[in-house]
């Protein structure tokens, strides 16, 4: 009886393997990595949104080729050292012809090697160091780099908001101080004043001491490259103090947390999109997104939205051979061939960055509106 | 030219204001490391989980989790309560049973627990940062309590310093002039001879943790507000800035936690504002081992003589 019980159960076990499998078989994997938890994970949820958003509408429309995509989430918390073994992950898995991910720039640096080892093409949503693209031929993007974000604020606090002194807080890595870097060198160029630059690690609290230093000097505007956690406890120790400067940033800063807390009333960040800039295609993604969702679409949902799409793209026209990926990817080159996102026109130049337009966004009443002023 | 000297001072001013209210916190953290190594010569780890215990729970009675947001006063009592009675619960689960184990087997233990309960409350709670809402915390506190010239320092900071101030008097008190006390210096002298003179060595350990930790909470609340920030890995790096200030002080002595977290706190603060924010924490450890290198008991500590 015993026996018969087993071989039964084994019998079932065996069935419902063979059927997962022949399900999971059926599917195209599209790895997604981000961090989804950890002080970052607002961040990735809007990567997570996006990318879910973005395959949905490709199974609803008969997948690839009649063949379901599956997102594959990994979670990596911005970490290089669990970006690293997260990508090892990807590259050894044969099924995988492209990765999207990853979000900060440390984790893609970290992650870039064992993709350009592997051959495998990869697409970051997110990440804006500059070294990313000229470091591997795998690597694709379709955002902008830090050195286009940094020079694009420098000029925008000069010419938009005629700021003559400016203090900056600045992360240590490699996003913070690619941007820092850009936005000093054109700032020099165009008189702004530099009165200080100050470093702080991910996990600082308390910026009372330096913030104090930089209130005799009295700046226009504290710029702050980095992530929003620590820039909005920035923001409010410096009002604490009784500082009345304006604080502007990167779009590290781009997230929900700022709008829950009144001192940040007026901060600007740059941003690769808009909701309310572009036309019908964007108002349908917020639609769906929206509906999907019950929250507004970020600058991280809607790009993870066009990288899964030119994923898809690649895949359906060069199959799941990484080699033809990769071909197909840099075969984009110009803005004839370009893939068409709610993120606008995306094509690559030589070493897989793309060129595209920053917008400014501040905050007003606690939400993030377009800056009336906008830099051409 | 005197323009420059009075901005000087003033930023000298705000400088020590700055360091005194952050030294406040560490030292009330530093006061719960110390009590427990005293009685039991544990270095309790999980101490920092505490703190952010007390940030965590009073964050959601305010805002109401559980049903409606309690008024301050009342949350904050509750929240110090709950601290009070998870440092106890602590014990009685993780460290008596290895009470007569080699002492490095209780402080692995310890450095589980606090792995343990960051985890926990990253399930509870989330891993991001959870700031307080406006609405639910008195306004005066981010009011200025004076403003003279370029130095601000607000009602919170006020509170943050007198509360520190009262509950190490209160404490001084509780130690020296009652039963309790007197019960928790016989142990920290010799724990065989007080159990044989009568003092029920559990109750009174329970008793350690019990203030140990309420003071700990208060200090994971007063942060939370003060940098409007509560987060699971809150309570690692203060732990450890805490820790240091014990040691500083010597450790055991609670007027050297005191002092250990006052100097640690200014060492912070200046090495910020006047040399760089990179160095600010190198330079707070800086100090720390300058003085253990002089003094390597501590400020206030005794030299430990072996028992048997």
């Amino acid at each position: 009886m015993m026996r018969l019980l087993l071989s039964i159960l084994a019998g079932f076990f065996m069935i419902s393997f063979v059927l997962v499998s022949a399900i999971q078989a059926e599917t195209i994997k599209i790895p997604v990595a981000s961090p989804f938890t950890g002080p970052l994970a607002s961040f990735g949820e809007g990567v997570k949104n996006g990318a879910l958003l973005k395959a949905d509408e490709v199974n609803a429309g008969g997948g690839i080729n009649g063949q379901p995509i599956e997102i594959v989430l990994a979670d990596e918390l911005c970490d290089p050292k669990e970006a690293a073994a997260v990508a090892t992950r990807f590259a050894s898995d044969p099924k995988v012809a492209v990765v999207v991910g990853h979000l900060c720039s440390s984790a893609t640096l970290a992650a870039l090697p064992i993709y350009r080892e592997a051959g495998l093409p990869a697409i970051t949503p997110a990440s804006t160091n500059p070294e990313i693209g000229k470091s591997s031929p795998y690597y694709f993007r379709n955002v902008y780099k830090d050195d286009f974000q940094g020079d694009f604020l420098a000029r925008y606090a000069k010419k938009k908001r005629n700021f003559k002194k400016i203090a900056i807080f600045y992360e240590v890595n490699d996003y913070a101080m690619g941007l820092k870097d850009a936005f000093v060198k054109q700032a020099e160029k165009l008189g702004l004043r530099i009165i200080g630059a100050e470093a702080y690690m991910a996990e600082t609290t308390d910026f009372k001491a330096q913030l104090t230093k930089f209130k005799m000097m009295r700046p226009d505007a504290i710029f702050i490259p980095g992530y929003a956690p620590q820039a909005v406890l920035l923001i409010s120790q410096a009002r604490s103090l009784g500082m009345k400067c304006a604080f502007f940033g990167g779009d590290g800063l781009d997230d929900a947390i700022m709008l829950k807390n009144p001192d940040a009333e007026g901060l600007f960040v740059t941003t690769p999109f808009l909701v309310d800039r572009g036309g019908a295609i964007v108002k349908e993604f917020v639609e769906r997104y929206r509906q999907k969702f019950t929250i507004e679409p970020n600058w991280f949902a809607a790009n993870t939205y066009d990288a899964v799409g030119l994923a898809v793209a690649a895949i359906t026209a060069a199959g799941l051979d990484r080699e033809k990926v990769r071909a197909y990817l840099a075969s984009i080159s110009s803005i004839e061939k370009a893939y068409q996102g709610v993120t606008g026109a995306t094509y690559f130049d030589e070493n897989g960055d793309c060129l595209k337009a920053a917008f400014v966004k501040v905050i007003k009443n606690g939400q993030w509106v377009s800056a009336e002023e906008q830099l051409k | 030219m005197l323009t420059a000297i009075l901005e000087q001072s003033s930023l000298f001013l705000q400088q020590l204001v700055n360091g005194v209210t952050l030294g406040s916190i560490y030292a009330l953290v530093a006061v719960g490391y110390t009590m427990v190594y005293g009685v039991i010569q544990l270095i309790n780890f999980a101490h920092g989980e505490i703190y952010m215990l007390g940030a965590f729970i009073s964050f959601s009675l305010l805002t109401g989790l559980f049903g409606v947001g309690l008024p301050f006063g009342l949350a904050v009592v509750i929240a110090v309560l709950v601290c009070a009675l998870s440092g106890v619960l602590l014990d009685i689960v993780a460290y008596r049973p290895l009470r007569r184990a080699p002492r490095l087997a209780a402080l692995i233990t310890a450095i589980g627990m606090s792995i343990f309960l960051q985890n926990l409350a990253l399930l509870i709670w989330g891993g991001q940062i959870k700031s307080f809402p406006r609405s639910v915390i008195p306004t005066f506190f981010f009011e200025p309590a004076l403003e003279f010239g370029e130095i601000v320092i607000s009602w919170l900071q006020v509170i943050i310093l007198l509360t520190a101030i009262f509950l190490m008097l209160a404490l001084q008190l509780v130690v020296h002039y009652t039963k309790i006390g007197r019960a928790m210096r016989a142990i920290a002298q010799d724990r065989t001879a007080a159990s044989l003179m009568g003092v029920n060595v559990d109750r009174v350990v329970s008793y350690t943790f019990a203030l140990g930790s309420g003071l700990g909470g208060v200090a994971g609340i007063l942060v939370g507000l003060y940098y409007n920030a509560v987060y699971p890995t809150m309570g690692y790096t203060a732990g450890i800035k805490a820790f240091a200030a014990a040691v500083l002080g010597g450790i055991g002595s609670i007027p050297g936690a005191i002092l250990g977290g006052g100097i640690l706190g200014l060492a912070e603060v200046f090495g910020g504002g006047y040399i760089s924010s990179s160095y600010s924490n190198g330079i707070a450890y800086a100090v720390m081992i300058l003085v253990i290198l002089v003094k390597p008991t501590g400020l206030f500590g005794r030299r430990l003589h072996d028992k048997a």
